[in-house]
C-alpha cells in the first residue's frame, strides 16, 4: 500500500494504492487519523483494486473520528470489485462516495 | 482451455495472508479469472485465513484448493487449529447507523454473500471449509 497526500480545494486527500486488507489496514488507519487531525479527508481509491473487511474496519474507524472531529470524510473512485464489497457490507449507506475528487471536494 | 487448480498450503501467520494473495493474484492472471471474480476469490481466502492466524491457538497451516468447474470455482480452506466453525457467527447489523455501526463479523457476512454453499465440517482433526465460487460476473 502507498498512500500519497495531495489536496482538493480545502480539503485534504490521501491517494491508496494498492490493497487495503489485513495486511496493510494498520499503516493506513495511522495516516487517515493523522490526516483527520488537521480537518476533512478524501480517500481516493481508485487505484486500489481490493478491499478485505480488515480495510472496512480503517475506512470505518475514519468515518467515526471524522464525526467526532466534526471533520468531514468521504471515498472516491470505487472500483467495481470495492463497490461491491461497500454495498454487501452496508457501508454505502455510511460513508459517502463520489465519482471524483472535485464532487467530494464540493460537497 | 480450462482453468488450471490453485493449491498452496502456507503456515498460520499474518505473513502467509499476504504470501497467498499474492500467489492469488499471480494465478488468476495467468488463468484468466477477471477482476471482478478474483477480487471475490482474494477476498475469501483472506477473510478465512486472516482469522485462523489471528485467532486459531495452535495452529499450524492453513491451505487453500481451488478447483475450478464449468460454472463455479470450488474452494477448500483447511487448517489445523482447534475445532471453530466462523460461519457460525451471527451476522452483523448492516443497517445499523455509522455510530451503532461495529465490523465484527463483517468478514464471514462478506465470505456468505460472494460464495455459495459454504459448509464447514471438522474431519480428521481438521476445520475444513467448503464454498462455491460463481464465475459467472
Amino acid at each position: 500500500m502507498e498512500i500519497t497526500e495531495t489536496t482538493e480545494g480545502a480539503k485534504a486527500v490521501a491517494i491508496l494504492d494498492g490493497r487495503l486488507d489485513t495486511a496493510t489496514a494498520a499503516l493506513t488507519e495511522t495516516r487517515l487519523l493523522a490526516m483527520l487531525e488537521k480537518g476533512g479527508v478524501i480517500a481516493d481509491l481508485s487505484e486500489v483494486r481490493y478491499v478485505s473487511s480488515a480495510g472496512l474496519r480503517v475506512l470505518l474507524k475514519a468515518a467515526k473520528q471524522a464525526k467526532a472531529l466534526g471533520a468531514s470524510f468521504a471515498v472516491v473512485g470505487l472500483q467495481p470489485p470495492v463497490r461491491e464489497v461497500f454495498e454487501i457490507s452496508g457501508f454505502d449507506k455510511i460513508i459517502p462516495a463520489f465519482a471524483s475528487r472535485a464532487e467530494a471536494a464540493s460537497a | 482451455m480450462a482453468t488450471p487448480p490453485f493449491h498452496l498450503r502456507l503456515p498460520a501467520t499474518l505473513e502467509s495472508v499476504s504470501e497467498l494473495l499474492d500467489a492469488l493474484e499471480a494465478y488468476a492472471e495467468v488463468a484468466g479469472i477477471p477482476p471482478s471474480i478474483s477480487a471475490r476469490l482474494a477476498l475469501v481466502a483472506e477473510e478465512v485465513t486472516a482469522n485462523v492466524a489471528m485467532h486459531a491457538k495452535g495452529a499450524t497451516y492453513f491451505e487453500l484448493r481451488v478447483t475450478p468447474g464449468p460454472q463455479a470455482m470450488n474452494l477448500m480452506i483447511e487448517d489445523d487449529g482447534p475445532e471453530y466453525d466462523p460461519l457460525a457467527r451471527p451476522a452483523p447489523d448492516i443497517e445499523a447507523a455509522l455510530d451503532e455501526r461495529d465490523v465484527g463479523g463483517l468478514g464471514v457476512h462478506l465470505v456468505k454473500k460472494l460464495t455459495q454453499d459454504a459448509r464447514y465440517q471438522r474431519e480428521d482433526g481438521l476445520n475444513r471449509l467448503r464454498c462455491s465460487l460463481s464465475i459467472a460476473a
